[in-house]
C-alpha cells in the first residue's frame, strides 16, 4: 500500500457487488444475537467460506423481501475495530472497501451500556447505519423498557427494537431499510474526545486531514491512533506521534462516558438487586464440579445422540444385508458377472454406512447445537481454558475431543463451537489422535493376538506419544492458525442462559445433514469403488489384486518402516475407515476371499497372522494404523468444516508422516526388545 | 490501590487504573472495563480465571490479565 492510499485499502467497489439490491453488513459483539440474525434473514440462503488469503471464516447470503434483494455479510470480529486480530482487521477492510452500502449494529438489550461500545467504536466511519436492539425480550423480563425513538433521535440514525429469535419482529427490521440512509451523529463524541484529549486529539485530527480516506473520517483515524493501533501506526510510522497508555485509556473512559450520557433517561426500570450468579452458574463453573459436570453432561449428550441414531444406524448398516441377497439372486439370475455382484454390494454397503453416518451428524449436531443454543459452552470454554490454552486452542475445544472418541466425525462437528476459523481447524486436527470406535476395535484384536494382555502396555505408550504429538502438532500449526491471539489469557463475556430456539436448531440440523448427504454419497461411493477396484481379484486369490502388486513391488521400500505389504495395505485401506483394516487383513492373510466391503473377520486371524509376521512388524503396524488419518469421512468432514482444502491436505500430510515415522520407531524399537 | 487478583469473591470495587500493553487495553477496554466502572468479584479461586460482574454482564478474564487490573475497594 502506498503512502497516498494510506489508511483505507482501496479495493475495486465492483469486487463483490455483482449482483443488484442493497449490500448490508452485520457488525456486533459476541453473543449479541449476530449468528442468530443472519440465519433468520438467509435461511438456506447462505454461502460460507473464507476471507480470500486469511484464516477467517466468511459468512455471506441474501434475502428477498417485498420484491427486493438484499444482500448480507456477517462481519467476522471481537469485542471492538482494533487491529488486535485478523477478524477485526477484515472487518475493518471490509468496510474501508465500500462494498456495504450499510451496517447493521447489533446490541444486546438487556447489556446495553456494555454492547454499545461497537457503536461508540464506530463512529466516525461515515458508512450508514442501523441499530439493531436486540434481546429486547430479555430485557422486559428484567423490567427495563428501552426508548427507542429518543435513541434514534440522539444518533440521528433508524434504531430497531426486537427479538432476533421472534420471526415476526422482522417487519420493523425490514421497514427500517426502508428509510433513508443515514450516518451517526458523532458531535457528542468527538466534544467528549476534545474535552479529554485536548490539543492532542485536534492536532492528531489535522495530521489525518489529508488522507485520502472515503470511508474513516480523520477524527476516526486519529482516535486509532491514540489507541496505538498497529494497522495505522505503521503507515503514519514518520511524524512523532503523542502515544501512551494513558491516552488509550482515556479515549476508552470518553467512549463509556459517552455510552452513559447517550443512554440517560433512555433505558429505565430493571431490577438492580437480582442474583447475579445464579445457581446452576455456581456448580458450572466451581473449580470442583465445573470439569466432572461438563464431562458429565458431554456424556450424557454422547449417549443421547447415540440413542437418537443408533435405531437409525441399526437399521441403515442392516438393510443391505437384508436387501442385498435379492439384489444378488436377481444379478445372478441375469447371468451377470462375478464382478458385479462384487461391486455392487460394496456400494450397498457403503450406502449404508453413509446413511448411518447421517443419522450420527443429526444427533450430534442437535446435542451439541443445543449445549450452544443455551449459553452453556461459554462455560466449557471457562472451565477448561487452563488446560486448552496449553496447545493453544480455546476450553470449548474439549468438546471436540471427548466426541472424537465416538467418531472422528463428531470430533469435526463438536469444533463448530470454537469461534474462531483457526482454532477450529486447530481444534479438529488434534482431534483426529483421539482413537476412535473403530480403532479401539482393530487394536484390541491385532494386539491381543500378538502381545495378550501386555496390549495394555502398548497402549499407554500409544497414549503417551499422542500427548506428545498434540503438542508438536500444536506448534506445527498454531503459528499459521492461531497466531498471536492466543498468548493472551481469556477474556470473554459469559452470557446469560437462554432458551433453545428449537426452529432454527432444527434447521441447523436438517441443513449439516443435507450438506453432508450430498457430497457423502458422490464421494464415499467413489472412493470405495476405486479401493473396491484396486483389491478385486476375479478368482478370489489376493495376488492377483493391484493392490498386492503394488504392496508387493514397494515392500523394500515400507520394510524401512517395518511393514509388510500385508499390513502396508491394511494401512492404506484403513484410511477409507479403521475398521476396514480388520477385514482387509483378514483378507490378504488369505482367509476371506474378498477384501472390500463385507469386513468379515476370519475366525483364526491371529493364528495366521502370527505366523507371517514378527512382533516388531505387528508393533510397527499398530503405531503406523493408530496414528494413521482416521478416515476419509474424517478428511471430507475436515474439508467441509474448514473450507479449505489446502489445510486439509497439510494436516493429512502431517498425520501420514507421523504414523510413518511412529511405525519405524515402534519397529526398531520392538526389534531390540524381542 | 490495589489490583483485581487479590480481591476476595463478594467484594465491590472500582476501577482506577489500567496497565499493559495497548492490546490488551483495546481488549479490556472493549468489553466495558474502564477506570470508573464498577465491579463486583463473582469467583475468585486459584490457578481459575476470576468471573466479574461489570456493565450488566457477567465476565471471564484470567488470573494474569487481572493483575493488571487497579481498583479501589468499595
Ligand atoms: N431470548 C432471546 N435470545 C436470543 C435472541 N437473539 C439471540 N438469542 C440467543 O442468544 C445467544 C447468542 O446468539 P448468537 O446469535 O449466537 O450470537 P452471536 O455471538 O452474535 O452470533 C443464542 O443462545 C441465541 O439463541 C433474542 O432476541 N432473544
Ligand atoms: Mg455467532
Amino acid at each position: 500500500m502506498t503512502e497516498t492510499t494510506c489508511c483505507c485499502p482501496v479495493k475495486k467497489e465492483t469486487d463483490f457487488r455483482n449482483a443488484t439490491g442493497l449490500y448490508i453488513a452485520l457488525l456486533g459483539q459476541p453473543n449479541a444475537g449476530k449468528s442468530t440474525f443472519f440465519n433468520y434473514l438467509t435461511g438456506s440462503n447462505q454461502h460460507v467460506g473464507n476471507w480470500p488469503g486469511k484464516t477467517v471464516e466468511k459468512k455471506t447470503g441474501m434475502f428477498v423481501r417485498n420484491g427486493k434483494t438484499y444482500h448480507i455479510t456477517d462481519l467476522p470480529g471481537s469485542y471492538s475495530l482494533s487491529a488486535n486480530s485478523q477478524e477485526e482487521m477484515v472487518t475493518r477492510d471490509f468496510i474501508a472497501s465500500g462494498q456495504a452500502d450499510l451496517v447493521c449494529i447489533l446490541a444486546d438489550a438487556s447489556q446495553l451500556e456494555r454492547s454499545m461500545f461497537m457503536v461508540a467504536d464506530y463512529s466516525g466511519i461515515k458508512c450508514p447505519v442501523i441499530l439493531i436492539i436486540n434481546m429486547i425480550d430479555v430485557a422486559q423480563k428484567q423490567g427495563k423498557t428501552i426508548n427507542g425513538q429518543l435513541l434514534e433521535k440522539r444518533l440521528g440514525i433508524p434504531v430497531v427494537l426486537m427479538s432476533a429469535s421472534q420471526k415476526k419482529e422482522y417487519d420493523s427490521f425490514i421497514e427500517a431499510l426502508d428509510r433513508p440512509l443515514q450516518s451517526l451523529k458523532t458531535e457528542a463524541l468527538f466534544a467528549k474526545y476534545k474535552e479529554a484529549l485536548g490539543n492532542t486529539f485536534t492536532g492528531l485530527c489535522e495530521l489525518t486531514k489529508n488522507e485520502d480516506c472515503k470511508f474513516f473520517s480523520s477524527e476516526w483515524l486519529a482516535i486509532k491512533l491514540l489507541e496505538n493501533d498497529k494497522d495505522i501506526i505503521l503507515k503514519k510510522r514518520k511524524q512523532n506521534l503523542p502515544l501512551s497508555i494513558e491516552n488509550t485509556i482515556k479515549v476508552g473512559s470518553c467512549k463509556f462516558d459517552w455510552i452513559k450520557e447517550l443512554l440517560d433517561g433512555i433505558v429505565t426500570g430493571g431490577t438492580k438487586n437480582s442474583e447475579k450468579m445464579g445457581r446452576f452458574d455456581r456448580i458450572a463453573t466451581s473449580h470442583i464440579w465445573g470439569k466432572p459436570l461438563a464431562v458429565l453432561l458431554l456424556v450424557f449428550g454422547l449417549v443421547m445422540s447415540f440413542a437418537i441414531t443408533v435405531p437409525w444406524m441399526f437399521f441403515s448398516f442392516k438393510l443391505p444385508r437384508i436387501i442385498f441377497p435379492f439384489i444378488h439372486n436377481w444379478l445372478s439370475g441375469l447371468g451377470s458377472p462375478g464382478w458385479t455382484i462384487s461391486l455392487s454390494e460394496t456400494l450397498f454397503n457403503a450406502c449404508g454406512t453413509s446413511i448411518g453416518m447421517i443419522g450420527f451428524i443429526a444427533g450430534s449436531s442437535l446435542v451439541f447445537g443445543f449445549l450452544e443454543d443455551v449459553g452453556y459452552m461459554a462455560r466449557v470454554a471457562y472451565v477448561f481454558d487452563g488446560a486448552m490454552s496449553k496447545i493453544k486452542l480455546q476450553g470449548k475445544s474439549m468438546m471436540a475431543f471427548m466426541m472424537s472418541f465416538g467418531c472422528s466425525m463428531g470430533g469435526s462437528l463438536g469444533a463448530r463451537v470454537v469461534d474462531s476459523w483457526g482454532q477450529r481447524v486447530l481444534t479438529m486436527a488434534l482431534a483426529w489422535l483421539m482413537p476412535c470406535a473403530g480403532t479401539w476395535a482393530v487394536i484390541s484384536v491385532f494386539g491381543t493376538a500378538f502381545f495378550g494382555i501386555n496390549t495394555i502396555w502398548i497402549l499407554l505408550s500409544m497414549f503417551l506419544c499422542s500427548a506428545i504429538i498434540m503438542l508438536i502438532a500444536a506448534k506445527v500449526f498454531s503459528p499459521k492458525l492461531v497466531g498471536k491471539t492466543a498468548q493472551y489469557g481469556m477474556i470473554m463475556e459469559l452470557p446469560p442462559y437462554h432458551a433453545p430456539k428449537w426452529g432454527s436448531l432444527f434447521r441447523l440440523v436438517f441443513s449439516r445433514m443435507g450438506s453432508f448427504a450430498k457430497r457423502a454419497f458422490t464421494f464415499i461411493l467413489g472412493v470405495t469403488a476405486v479401493f473396491w477396484f484396486l483389491a478385486f481379484t476375479p478368482d478370489g486369490h489376493i495376488e492377483n489384486s493391484l493392490i498386492y502388486k503394488f504392496g508387493t513391488y514397494i515392500e523394500p521400500v515400507t520394510m524401512w518402516v517395518g511393514l509388510r505389504w500385508q499390513t502396508f495395505v491394511a494401512f492404506v485401506c484403513s484410511m477409507m475407515g479403521k475398521e476396514a483394516a480388520l477385514g482387509v487383513l483378514s483378507s490378504v492373510f488369505g482367509t476371506v476371499s474378498q477384501v472390500v466391503g463385507r469386513g468379515e473377520v476370519s475366525p483364526d486371524l491371529a493364528t495366521q497372522m502370527s505366523s507371517v509376521l514378527t512382533k516388531a512388524e505387528a508393533l510397527a503396524f499398530m503405531f503406523a494404523f493408530y496414528f494413521n488419518i482416521p478416515c476419509f469421512v474424517a478428511v471430507l468432514s475436515m474439508k467441509e468444516e474448514s473450507h479449505s482444502l489446502k489445510w486439509t491436505l497439510r494436516i493429512m500430510a502431517f498425520y501420514i508422516t507421523i504414523a510413518l515415522i511412529m511405525s519405524a520407531s515402534a519397529y526398531y524399537i520392538g526389534m531390540m526388545i524381542f | 490501590m490495589s489490583t483485581l487478583n487479590i480481591q476476595k469473591t463478594g467484594t465491590c470495587c472500582r476501577v482506577i487504573g489500567l496497565q499493559g500493553d495497548s492490546h490488551f487495553l483495546s481488549r479490556i477496554i472493549a468489553i466495558g472495563l474502564t477506570p470508573g466502572c464498577e465491579v463486583e468479584i463473582l469467583r475468585n479461586r486459584k490457578r481459575q480465571p476470576l468471573i466479574l460482574f461489570a456493565r450488566d454482564s457477567m465476565i471471564a478474564l484470567s488470573r494474569k490479565e487481572s493483575e493488571n487490573i487497579l481498583i479501589k475497594a468499595l
